[in-house]
């Protein structure tokens, strides 16, 4: 028997709102415990939910950016159960009447072809605390810092049909939540969280199977892992002719497994009904057309213009628009540094880039301005400085406060382009090493490394590498005519 | 109609609620009772009626993005008869 | 003794005739000497009444003062004080300090009245006896076997009795009206609205309204002024601007219209209140009111609409009371489950239990559109209903309840025959509508009270009329015998 993969996702993205969503204490992540828990936020007896307007927009934003549908009204409603970290013993969020449905969205698939995953609803609801279990001995802790962030549920059609489809979705809504600045993604610190939903069915049936919830995913490989574990999982079940049990399932990244959750009931009936506190949210046909006029140009788009306006390889465009941030820092690069386009991507995306992913930060937390990284980048167009060099100057910029100038000039870095210079020394090392002349007059073309290494030795890598090149292949071929 | 006990012990686990065995009888009638008197909405004709979403006919208004720092938490923990160390205690939870 | 009402009070004040440190102290010895008859106070707040008053006097005697400075008055026990124990009558908040005042509370206390203590009531706002509490039941004053209703059944007591001049109540079925009517005194429940929710601990949160329980129509037009209007706190809460109360109770109600809804007059009550209530009705004629009769066809559906959709709020709203962050909580459970289940039924009274129980229920999967999506709609005709009927009528005129006050004991077992003390005042709450109760008679010795209902915002034609219907009889300066000696 064939099976086939039916995956839904149910992505939760906590927005950047300053604010709660129904009260209005700090949003800040990392506060110390219930600092950051009003009385409407703990659920004190009398207090009640006033809507964030932020939130509001932010949702409107996501679904103009996915095509969706923006509810001229949506309902906030109660969905009901007992858990420590949900003070009200209810989570307020939406149920029949979200305020974004019938969204899409396009995923790249092999390189190639793209795919339409349809986007059934993005509704907004408050997040829940954080229960702690190994604080105390013989007790749970709760911390209510994050009980009322405002949350978007981004809920997707089963229209995923493998893990790596599944990834390349939830890739793609980072990347987009994070392009509209509705959030910023950040999975580590749970801003984005996932929740998979997987089935099996027989190859060609249009039924669906019994599926089984995988919970709180926090990185695009484990949900790949979490994916093709639970995929041979119920392959196993079913080949026996057994039946999937519809559950919530964990995944175990250590293990590289899912197992049962047992503390949820499965039978939780969350009676939901409209929350009388809150009023129908009525969304103007002004404000949608407002929202609409500032989105932000999206991945898509960039790639293009950068392509068209900016000459640069697709890859590369790609490369740099992938993270906002990135993409944000390039065009402020450019802005100062017009001379060449690509050779300004290159050197993002190689020297700046390459030093970032070695000292593990990230573009945001890089103490140099685009204005001074434009500055280097000048050097090296003007060939002053070699690529070397400009390294060495990169790691100075980032860690002191100096200029591009000053760090050439307290370091003698300026590279030395002078031709008359260079012969000199590429003359007094052709007379240094006869043999490796010979060598080289003699077919032995591996051998010009060693001289041109020679060279640079004796400038201190500071000669112009092309230049030395050149002037040592003339100077050789000079020898031969001898 | 008659609500039977099995019902009730649904209802109290979906409230977090106990009853006695001894009183079980004693809710269970009156639980029917009260939803017998309920049940006389169905004779109602609602037949092209919306539900009423409110009293007044109104939207939600919107509150302003901003932080207003309105947490005092030691204060709020002498409520709490189980806290430490800043945090609320619960007996331990194994997910 | 004297009953003294906030009029009166405001013009001895006004005249140096009184302190206000006199006044709380008068207030106190009247509580200490009666109230152990009438159970009708859960907490008092004598010293910082005391410190108030003297700062009050100090006010005055500077000249530098407000209308309401240094007045007393009681707050029934569901309105959040902050530092004062508020425990909505029940075990699960018998220790609870709220460390903020709700709206409402704060607004009345810039407007420089003072609080003398939180009277009793039925648990969290369930009931209509005031039966359910868990600080004992609250005794009529007009006989003490007999109950003074609910839920706002201290606030009516003290206030019938003059051991207090005026109280804030709750009404989310009659639980301001039904108490007045039973005591012989006067409750407004306002629009739907009106009043700030912020603090008032909630039962049903589309139903439920702050109001009040005073002995005139005069004094409670001018404590309603200093607690109404918009809160930003509660998204509940209209943004209407709250009109002069007091300025517009003279004005003349000749051709206008009142509205009899043939529904309330059709045997359900016996000869004799029937007759009392017609006396009633003739002095409104004779002050230039139209007398015309009106239908609010589905008014007979209130009671199951009301259970439905109070019981699934309620059911909701007291979900918080887990005993983890503030309430009762049980030192011996042995997991979370035991927690939650040993903190609720320990900490609930049976009342409470039930409606939890009831709302559970017509929430739950399967019957949701049988119940609760019906009684909302069932809602809608109601208030469809009213609004027809204001087409017609500027007021509409109903009595407050089917009888006089009940003994006490005599109801409490049979759920169903307690709701039904609701029927006439349930359905202004359905609707939203501001709603008043007056004395209009007395039936064997115990009051009965008469309903008047407004549209929306209306709530100045409410306090006009019965300030004139006031002004032409008496009942409502009727105070109950026991209470007159001093």
């Amino acid at each position: 028997m064939k099976w086939e993969t039916v995956i839904g996702l149910e992505i939760h993205v906590q927005l950047a709102c300053e604010s709660k969503i129904f009260s209005s204490s700090s949003t800040k992540y990392g506060m110390p415990q219930n600092t950051q828990a009003s009385l409407v936020d703990l659920g004190y007896p009398g207090v009640l939910p006033v809507l964030n307007h932020q939130a509001v927009v932010m949702a409107i934003k996501f679904g103009l950016a996915v095509d969706a549908e923006i509810a001229e009204k949506s309902i906030f409603a109660r969905k009901n159960y007992f858990y420590p970290d949900l003070p009200k013993g209810y989570q307020i969020s939406q149920y029949e009447l979200p305020i974004v449905f019938n969204g899409s969205i396009e995923i790249p698939i092999n390189d190639k072809s793209m795919k339409t995953i349809r986007i059934t609803r993005a509704h907004l609801e408050e997040d829940a605390g954080k229960s702690i279990h190994d604080k105390f001995d013989n007790a749970s802790a709760i911390d209510l810092n994050r009980a009322g962030t405002p949350l978007l549920e981004i809920v997707s059609e089963p229209d995923l049909s493998s893990s790596e489809e599944a990834s390349s979705y939830m890739q793609k809504i980072h990347q987009l939540v994070r392009y509209l600045k509705i959030s910023d993604g950040n999975m580590q610190e749970g801003s984005f969280r996932c929740d998979a939903n997987i089935s099996l069915r027989p190859l060609g049936s249009n039924v669906l199977g019994t599926r089984a919830e995988i919970k709180n995913i926090n990185s695009f490989k484990f949900v790949e892992k979490a994916i093709e574990f639970e995929v041979e999982r119920q392959k196993a079940i079913l080949d026996e002719g057994e039946s999937v049990t519809q559950e919530t399932r964990l995944y175990d990244s250590e293990k590289n497994e899912t197992r049962s959750m047992r503390s949820k009931e499965e039978a939780n009936d969350y009676r939901y009904f409209p929350d009388p506190d809150l009023l129908p949210i009525l969304v103007e046909k002004d404000l949608i057309k407002e929202i609409k006029k500032e989105l932000p140009e999206l991945f898509d788009q960039k790639v293009d213009r950068y392509i068209k306006q900016y000459s640069i390889r697709k890859v590369d465009a790609v490369e740099i628009a992938k993270n906002i941030d990135i993409a944000e820092f390039f065009e402020a690069l450019i802005h100062h540094f017009k001379e060449n386009y690509q050779q300004a991507a290159n050197w993002l995306l190689s020297e700046l880039m390459g030093y970032l992913n070695k000292e593990n930060i990230s573009i945001t937390d890089l103490t140099i301005t685009a204005d001074a990284s434009a500055e280097l980048l000048q050097k090296i167009h003007e060939n002053v400085v070699s690529t070397s060099m400009a390294k060495i100057i990169l790691k100075q910029l980032i860690e002191t406060n100096d200029s591009v100038d000053e760090i050439i000039e307290a370091q003698g870095l300026k590279q030395i382009s002078d031709r008359g210079q260079i012969e000199a020394i590429v003359k007094e090392v052709i007379e240094l090493f006869p043999d490796q002349r010979d060598q080289y007059l003699s077919g032995k073309e591996q051998v010009l490394g060693f001289l041109i290494g020679q060279v640079m030795k004796k400038t201190s890598g500071k000669a112009n590498p092309k230049m030395v090149n050149q002037i040592l292949l003339e100077k050789l071929k000079e020898n031969r005519r001898r | 109609m008659t609500v039977k006990k099995s019902d009730i012990n649904h209802i109290c686990d979906l409230s977090k609620l106990r009853i006695d065995e001894n009183e079980i009888s004693t809710f269970t009638k009156q639980i029917s009772d009260i939803l017998n008197m309920i049940n006389e909405l169905e004779e109602a004709d609602t037949n092209e009626i919306k539900p009423m979403a409110h009293p007044m006919n109104m939207s939600q208004r919107l509150r302003k993005d901003e932080v207003m720092s309105n947490n005092d938490r030691d204060l709020f923990q002498e409520n709490a008869i189980d806290s430490e160390d800043g945090f609320y205690k619960v007996p331990k939870v194994i997910d | 003794m004297e009953r003294f009402t906030l009029k009166k009070l405001i013009h001895m004040i006004s005249q140096r005739e009184i302190s206000s440190a006199e006044l709380v102290s008068i207030y106190f010895q009247r509580i200490k000497k009666y109230d152990h008859f009438l159970n009708s106070f859960i907490t008092l707040n004598q010293e910082s009444a005391e410190e108030q008053s003297l700062i009050a006097d100090k006010k005055i005697q500077a000249g530098n003062y407000d209308l309401l400075t240094g007045i007393p008055y009681a707050s029934k026990d569901i309105f959040c004080t902050k530092g004062i124990k508020t425990t909505c009558a029940s075990k699960m908040l018998e220790n609870f300090v709220p460390p903020y005042d709700s709206t409402v509370i704060n607004q009345i206390k810039n407007s420089g009245a003072i609080l003398v203590g939180k009277t009793n009531m039925d648990e969290f706002a369930m009931g209509s006896s005031n039966e359910t509490s868990y600080f004992g039941p609250v005794y009529n004053p007009w006989d003490l076997e007999r109950s003074p209703g609910g839920s706002s059944g201290g606030s009516a007591a003290a206030v019938a009795s003059g051991i207090i001049p005026i109280a804030l109540g709750t009404d989310t079925g009659g639980s301001i009206r039904q108490p007045a009517a039973f005591t012989g005194i006067t409750g407004l429940k306002p629009t739907y609205g009106r009043c700030s929710r912020y603090g008032m601990i909630a039962f049903a949160s589309s139903l439920d309204q702050a109001g009040l329980l005073a002995l005139t129509a005069e004094d409670i037009a001018i404590f309603l002024e200093a607690m109404s209007g918009f809160d930003p706190l509660d998204s509940t809460s209209v943004e209407e601007p709250v009109p002069q109360y007091s300025d517009s109770l003279h004005n003349s109600i000749a051709g206008k219209t009142i509205g009899l809804p043939k529904e309330f007059f059709n045997n359900s009550l016996d000869t004799e209140s029937q007759r009392i209530l017609n006396q009633g009705i003739e002095i409104y004629e004779k002050l230039g009111a139209k007398i015309t009769e009106i239908s609010l066809p589905n008014v007979g559906y209130s009671v199951p609409t009301y259970y439905v959709v109070a019981s699934a709020e309620c059911s909701s709203n007291l979900a918080r009371y887990d005993g983890i962050r503030y309430g009762y909580r049980d030192d011996n459970t042995k997991d979370l489950d035991d927690l939650y289940r040993t903190n609720r039924q320990i900490g609930f009274g049976d009342e409470v239990k039930r409606r939890i129980m009831t709302g559970t229920y017509v929430l739950s999967a399967g019957y949701y559109d049988a119940y609760y999506l019906k009684a909302q709609k069932v809602r809608q005709l109601i208030s469809n209903d009213f609004e027809e009927a204001f087409k017609e009528v500027d007021l509409i005129i109903g009595p407050t309840t089917q009888s006089p006050a009940f003994n006490i004991g005599e109801k409490i077992d049979d759920p169903v025959s307690m709701y039904m003390n609701d029927i006439y005042t349930i359905s202004s709450n359905l609707a939203g509508l501001p709603a008043l109760s007056h004395p209009v008679g007395f039936f064997d010795k115990l009051p009965i009270g008469m309903q008047l209902i407004a549209p929306h915002f209306h709530e100045y034609q409410l306090l006009n009329f019965c300030h004139l219907f006031q002004q032409e009889t008496d009942f409502h300066l009727q105070q109950p015998q026991a209470f007159l000696d001093d």
